[in-house]
């Protein structure tokens, strides 16, 4: 039993550390939080779901055309919506991506009404039984494709020059742009990135879940308790804080009730920032007078 | 440029003429425009409640559909189960709202501030939804609950026309004492932790505590009028407090101008009118206000009220003196 909910906790966990760490990439290269994210999510999902459903793409190259899609999209919301508003109050930037996701949702609900989809079994991959435990094609599928995401992403940041414009971009700015770094187009790219990212974590669940056009909201929770949890800022913080959350979610849900499974974010969320602010790998925050 | 005294007269007298000219729209108006005076009212309030922590504190927030709920909810509670009438439940829905806004901010007082206090104020507004769902025996779960017909001295209150000029009196109260407390001390420090928190701070001003108040008026204006909406649809159920109304809150207060009290007025009005033709389009209304937003915070970052004060110095809204 507890082995079992490990399994389908570390799988939930998986799909939320590409949604917070997607959070994360564009809050630390432009300070941005995307209070829209869940719904560049959702975008995902519902891309692959048109391509697969209604287009008849084969899942894996549908899986990739919504990717890069969406990593279109970022970068178009970018260039397009937030580099105008720089300069201006801090909140526009967080009411700019919020209705960039209304405007999503609004479209995905105008296409397809007030119905449920379910996403078709697109993968076969035969369950493992270990004992009494199993491991099912879901499951494996997740956790194998979001471990090679994490392996390529932390790879590319530790291991390329692009890791180090990214270091850069985070420490400052201003200094990125003195030596010769293109920030504007950088956060551009990063937004891309976060999309991306984001619509990989959407069309894993999409299998698995139903979709429907409020699934976002769910989603940004999930991804910011994981954030709040693992220290806000913080990649690896975002990834294990994911984690935490996917298996407390599954343990108060079988041990404690069942109805917790849909608070458990929230729980943390509220407990975390009374108890530990900074989270469990964040930086305190020291204001400067 | 700062308005001379004859136009802060003039300013005086535009506040006051406004309502007492609203006092003959019933005369004019049919049943159906009516019912849309009367939403513009409620949402003026919405807006200027809101307006009061996104605009006034500069404070980014979601908690403002849960206050509003608050309010209508505890406003229907308190006539349902307890029996009191609609009017006297007026205020305390607004004290309800204002124990809310207190939950919602109290993080502040820990240190917590800008997105972590957005998220907890998110995270809040979704816990209230969840509870109005899951609370079956008192708000009536999904079905939500029904408030039975009011009536005033003597006075039934079943007709639009008759609950305008409730509202009215209502809304002119709640303007009048927002106004008064953004001229206040206090009101000068919510605006001074919108510029610089740190500076503020360093004048000895409790900014920790400010913000908190802040949320608190803001909840007590919203959660009024979450009561004036329960009378005003004599229902009230999770689906008028949830996403949407999050996106037309901010949208109102955006069209208007952030910041702005007459900016809620107009915000209200603009965003009442348009959208009435959307509303039996799924998803339509969601694209609608999504593109709004974007579309004044990319043209008109002030909003209407900078269209306004570039007519005349009459609106400009300024809360001290050189």
């Amino acid at each position: 039993m507890l082995m079992q909910l490990t399994i389908s906790g570390i799988s939930q966990g998986a799909i939320y550390a590409l949604i917070a760490l997607s959070l994360t990439v564009v809050y630390r290269s432009t300070t941005i939080v995307n209070f829209g994210h869940g719904d560049f999510v959702m975008a995902g999902a519902f891309l692959s779901y048109v391509l697969v459903v209604l287009l008849g793409v084969a899942f894996v190259p549908a899986a990739m055309l919504a990717v890069v899609a969406m990593f279109l999209l970022g970068l178009a919301f970018s260039r397009g919506l937030v580099r105008p508003i720089r300069g201006g109050p801090h909140i526009g930037f967080a009411l700019m991506c919020i209705s960039a996701g209304y405007v999503f949702r609004g479209i995905a609900r105008i296409v397809w009404g007030r119905e449920v989809l379910p996403m078709p079994r697109v993968f076969d991959i035969n369950p493992i039984f270990i004992g009494d435990l199993i491991i099912t094609g879901d499951a494996i599928f997740i956790l194998s494709t979001t471990a090679i995401m994490l392996a390529v992403f932390f790879g590319v940041l530790a291991l390329t020059d692009i890791g180090k414009m990214v270091q850069a971009v985070y420490q400052s700015a201003r200094g990125a742009q003195l030596i010769g770094i293109n920030v504007d187009r950088f956060n551009d790219f990063t937004w891309g990135i976060g999309a991306a990212l984001g619509a990989i974590g959407g069309i894993l669940i999409a299998p698995i879940s139903l979709l429907h056009p409020d699934l976002g909201a769910s989603f940004l929770i999930k991804g910011f308790a994981a954030m709040t949890l693992g220290g806000f800022g913080s990649l690896y913080g975002a990834v294990l804080g994911a984690l935490i959350l996917g298996l407390s979610e599954q343990y108060a849900g079988a041990y404690i009730d069942s109805a917790l499974i849909d608070i458990t974010a929230y729980l943390v969320i509220v407990l975390v920032l009374f108890l530990r602010p900074h989270g469990l790998f964040g930086r305190k925050a020291i204001v400067k007078v | 440029m700062m308005p001379t005294q004859t136009q802060l007269l003039l300013r005086t007298l535009l506040f006051w003429a406004v309502p007492l000219l609203l006092l003959a729209l019933p005369l004019v108006t049919n049943a159906y425009v009516q019912f849309i005076a009367n939403s513009i009212v409620i949402f003026a309030l919405v807006a200027l409640g809101f307006n009061f922590v996104i605009g006034n504190l500069g404070q980014l927030a979601f908690a403002n559909t849960a206050l509003f709920g608050l309010g209508a909810y505890g406003s229907a509670i308190l006539v349902n189960s307890f029996g009191l009438p609609w009017i006297v439940s007026i205020p305390l829905a607004g004290v309800a709202g204002a124990a809310g806004g207190f939950l919602a901010s109290a993080a502040a007082l820990r240190g917590i501030r800008l997105y972590y206090l957005a998220i907890i104020t998110l995270a809040f507004g979704e816990l209230m939804r969840w509870l109005y769902v899951h609370g079956k025996s008192v708000t009536g779960g999904t079905d939500g609950m029904g408030l039975p017909a009011q009536s005033l001295f003597g006075f039934s209150l079943t007709d639009d026309r008759a609950k305008f000029y409730i509202f009215l009196v209502v809304a002119v109260l709640l303007f009048k004492a927002t106004l008064n407390i953004l001229r206040s001390r206090v009101g000068r420090s919510v605006m001074a932790v919108r510029e610089n928190e740190v500076a503020t701070a360093s004048l000895g001003i409790p900014t920790a505590r400010i913000i908190v108040f802040a949320f608190m008026w803001s909840g007590f204006v919203v959660g009024c009028a979450g009561a004036l909406f329960a009378l005003h649809t004599s229902y009230v159920f999770p689906e008028s407090f949830g996403m949407l109304h999050l996106i037309v809150s901010f949208a109102m207060v955006l069209v208007g101008g952030l910041g702005s009290v007459i900016g809620a007025v107009l915000g209200a009005a603009a965003l009442t009118i348009l959208p009435e033709y959307l509303r039996s389009f799924p998803g339509m209304e969601e694209l609608f206000f999504g593109l709004i937003v974007i579309a004044v915070l990319l043209a008109l970052p002030d909003g209407l009220a900078s269209l306004l004060r570039k007519l005349s110095p009459i609106f400009v809204e300024r809360y001290y003196r050189e």
